[in-house]
């Protein structure tokens, strides 16, 4: 495939979409019903490769564009994923400009309360899936904690949180 | 910038703390900005919380993956295009080589009891972490037990409620429902949080 055209439709799910994984939609319908380059389950695949990796779920698009176009395809699927980000620029220059008007102030903090309860919901799912009995329970109060009132690196904390994982299997 | 930091930062100094954060966590966006919160705002002091706010709430609004959109953002205030640039390839670049990576191996990965023991720890790590990254998110807008605290409460819990409801009961997607908590806080203008006695402004 084309690599201009490999960027042009990750580009196109990417500008059409609002979170890491809203683009998913129109990627299978381009790339798996429309133009067959990928199954359902590459494309599952890639998702999952992007959510267990660090970084942001989006990252799965990089994984699409590498099973269609190889190293250079993955280069473009790079390339359509952080390309829509550089609209925030205009974006916060405009608004920006105006943060001080307390209608304005008013209105970004509606949108923050918004997205913080539709953070809420997106938490739910994942805490049940993460729930496998005290010992998860255990991992995520302390994980809580430590985020909230200290100042320890996150990093230690996965890496804690891995080294509690592998232990627990160790005593099961 | 924050006028109290007494060090302006670097693009490279910026760049290695996008590195190291974008790279080292787990669970998606909201994490990775929970733990920028924590070290540009509270930490290191380059950002004001108002910017990281604006900053937060103008990437959820920008299309494609919120997270790169927050941290072009915050790479563009603090160190303008060349931070944005920065930030923007430093959060996304290794973790997407890993992600390449992780798809390659993953079948033969599944079968391994040690990774899997290592990994469900982290899941349940990254749960905390979604939790400790709301309350990042709501702290600085919950009010006292004031009338105007109460007020600020009330906002908090019916827009952030009203939020989650939507998309958790009814299933909206998540454009309608921001643009609706932007349309209230807009028509609901903002009480300003109480601040104590003798350290108002004339």
């Amino acid at each position: 495939m084309n690599l201009l055209v490999l960027y042009l439709l990750l580009l196109k799910a990417s500008l059409t979409s609002f979170s890491g994984l809203g683009s998913l939609p129109m990627v299978r319908n381009d790339f798996v019903v429309e133009r067959h380059l990928l199954t359902d389950h590459q494309l599952n695949m890639a998702v999952v490769a992007g959510r267990t990796g660090p970084g942001p779920y989006g990252l799965y698009l990089v994984c699409v564009a590498y099973l269609v176009g190889g190293v250079p395809g993955a280069c473009m699927g790079f390339l359509a994923l952080i390309t829509p980000a550089f609209l925030v620029i205009p974006l916060m220059r405009w608004i920006g400009a105006r943060a001080d008007i307390p209608r304005v102030r008013s209105a970004i903090r509606g949108l923050l309360l918004a997205s913080a309860g539709l953070l809420l919901s997106s938490s739910v799912p994942l805490t049940r899936d993460a729930f496998t009995g005290i010992f998860s329970a255990v991992l995520m109060a302390a994980s809580f904690a430590v985020l909230t009132f200290t100042r320890i690196d996150s990093a230690w904390l996965m890496l804690g949180a891995a080294g509690a994982g592998l232990a627990a299997s160790l005593f099961q | 910038m924050n006028p109290q930091n007494s060090s302006p930062p670097s693009v490279k100094k910026l760049t290695e703390i996008f590195f190291r954060i974008g790279n080292t966590t787990f669970g998606g966006g909201y994490v990775t900005i929970g733990m920028l919160g924590r070290e540009l705002v509270d930490t290191r002091r380059w950002i004001s919380p108002e910017k990281f706010d604006l900053a937060f709430a103008l990437a959820r609004v920008t299309p494609g993956t919120n997270v790169i959109a927050f941290c072009v953002a915050i790479g563009a205030l603090i160190c303008g295009v060349a931070g944005a640039v920065a930030a923007a390839v430093a959060v996304t670049a290794p973790s997407s080589v890993l992600a390449v990576l992780i798809m390659q191996g993953f079948e033969s990965f599944q079968g391994n009891r040690v990774a899997m023991a290592a990994i469900g720890g982290t899941v349940a790590a990254v749960a905390g972490m979604m939790w400790a990254t709301i309350w990042v998110i709501l702290r600085p807008h919950v009010g006292g037990l004031t009338r105007k605290g109460m007020t600020r409460n009330l906002q908090v819990v019916l827009i952030t409620g009203g939020a989650f409801i939507a998309s958790r009961i009814f299933g909206l997607t998540p454009l309608p429902i921001i643009l609706a908590g932007t349309l209230i806080g807009f028509l609901w203008k903002d009480v300003p949080k109480d601040v104590p006695k003798g350290t108002q402004r004339p």
